[in-house]
């Protein structure tokens, strides 16, 4: 599959990768200068593999399918949520956010919209509709994002808060574009200030794409591939469905507890109850100490003795090391506990602090 | 992608440029661009004779590691120290400040069952 925005790509010279079925860049300059990039100035990220689901009905109805509770989110708010089945275990988290009264729109990740749609479709006061194919999705992140936002779209739109979402009305555009319908969000993978934005048609995304470059141009503006958008979550310790969770996982190996709202109805939340006092691994960030990067499956060993493996594992360019998010039994998680890491190589690391680079340090 | 007209090359993707019985080695521009940031690269051990076929330096890229393959038998004379600090020169000069190692060829015949640049850029092109 492709996106709307895959002759542009091919355009700006990118390396093509299959991720979920669709055709993505993975770079255009290079991995670790746009990396590098997003965190020091701006770039800008095709992320249509990204589903777009719109949800409408009662809250409460929409918050038995999610850890989070939709009746607490104000309109033109949202919220990080996660999907249980009846065993507890996470079938996808995404972000969603309340755009009308009564009205959602879920984001799911890449090839999950299909099976978020058939699992929600059991209620039937829900009404749902799935417009994956017909949206683009980019975002447009780094610390000089503003100053770039707003050469492309009015000031007055710009959502203010983290996770606000605004209706982009016509007229709002400071160019020529074939949008019918647009929303803006205050949100992003990448631990930096950013924005997304849900375009529809999907093709008139190809316009917005170029007027960012362009305008986007004097504040050092570079489109960014999958590459990128994976160290930079890493180096922020964001989880990634499919590496920390792809069934079998509950929300407390991942940290992710702090995301259920215990005061209401959702799937899964029985077994989550009993599941809670018997978590026998949990999920820890590693920095290698000597050469070597940890790729995603390696094992990890106190001594002799295996104690985790490494659901991502990567370099990261801020740090220039080597990196990992690991699922590591209990008593071993201890922060400065040397562990080794033994995949198609060897190295020794340890335990650190979340997240692996903060906030303006880079 | 840049192919060079005066080089050797493997279906393995290493080229070979020939100077007075000493061959010289390194990795493709297509290589390179697949291969993305290189970060790491464990280089031959000088003086050590490596088969053709052998694996005479392993290179950490952010999204994979590979082996870079002996083009031909003979002994390591020369590595590329540079790339012990700055492995990205791989990336940024893969024809000639990223070159890997120079070896004495035991035997010149084997140069000839190399590709030359025409051959090799067929084979890249069946995957563009």
């Amino acid at each position: 599959m492709k996106t709307a925005l895959y002759d542009l790509h091919k355009e700006l010279g990118a390396t093509f990768t299959n991720f979920m079925g669709y055709e993505m860049p993975v770079k255009y300059r290079g991995i670790q200068e746009e990396h590098l990039n997003v965190r020091h100035n701006i770039g800008i990220f095709d992320v249509s593999h990204m589903g777009n689901l719109f949800v409408r009905g009662d809250a409460e109805k929409i918050s038995y399918f999610i850890t989070g509770n939709a009746s607490k989110i104000n309109e033109g708010m949202g919220e990080y949520t996660m999907l249980l089945d009846e065993y507890g275990y996470i079938i996808d988290d995404e972000v969603y956010f309340k755009v009308g009264k009564d009205e959602y729109l879920f984001i799911p990740n890449s090839g999950m919209h299909g099976s978020i749609y058939n699992w929600m479709r059991i209620n039937d006061g829900l009404e749902l509709k799935d417009m994956s194919d017909e949206y683009s999705i980019l975002a447009i992140q780094g610390p000089k994002v503003d100053m770039a936002v707003m050469e492309v779209l009015e000031k007055d739109v710009l959502p203010e808060k983290f996770f606000e979402i605004r209706n982009i009305p016509e007229g709002k555009f400071k160019i020529k574009t074939d949008i019918s319908k647009a929303f803006i969000s205050r949100s992003g993978y990448t631990g930096e200030k950013g924005y997304e934005m849900y375009i529809y048609p999907a093709e008139a995304a190809v316009e917005i794409f170029r007027a960012f470059l362009e305008k986007g141009e004097k504040y050092g503006i570079m489109p960014v591939g999958l590459g990128a958008r994976d160290s930079l979550r890493l180096e922020k310790a964001f989880m990634l469905a499919g590496n920390e969770f792809r069934g079998g996982r509950t929300p407390f190996e991942v940290n992710l507890d702090f995301f259920i709202d215990w005061e209401h109805d959702f799937i899964g939340k029985e077994a989550l109850k009993k599941k809670k006092d018997s978590i026998g691994e949990k999920i820890a960030p590693l920095e290698v100490i000597d050469r070597g990067i940890p790729r995603h499956g390696d094992a990890v060993y106190s001594g002799e003795e295996k104690i985790g493996i490494v659901s991502s594992g990567g370099y990261s360019p801020c740090l220039k090391k080597g990196i990992a998010l690991a699922f590591i039994k209990n008593g071993y998680r201890k922060e400065g506990n040397e562990v080794k890491i033994v995949g198609q190589r060897e190295m020794k690391a340890k335990i650190v602090k979340c997240p692996f680079v903060k906030k303006g340090e880079c | 992608m840049e192919v060079r007209e005066n080089l050797l090359y493997t279906s393995s993707h290493e080229w070979v440029m020939k100077k007075n019985g000493m061959v010289r080695i390194g990795i493709t521009d297509y290589a390179q661009d697949h291969l993305t940031d290189i970060v790491y690269v464990e280089l031959p051990e000088i003086n050590k004779v490596y088969k053709k076929g052998d694996v005479l330096a392993t290179i950490e890229s952010v999204k994979s590691v590979s082996e870079v393959y002996s083009p031909v038998t003979g002994k390591v004379v020369a590595v590329n120290e540079q790339l012990e600090n700055d492995a990205g020169i791989i990336n940024s000069s893969p024809y000639d400040d990223g070159w890997i190692a120079e070896m004495e060829i035991e035997n010149e015949k084997e140069l000839g069952e190399l590709m030359n640049a025409e051959e090799y850029e067929k084979l890249i092109s069946k995957d563009l």
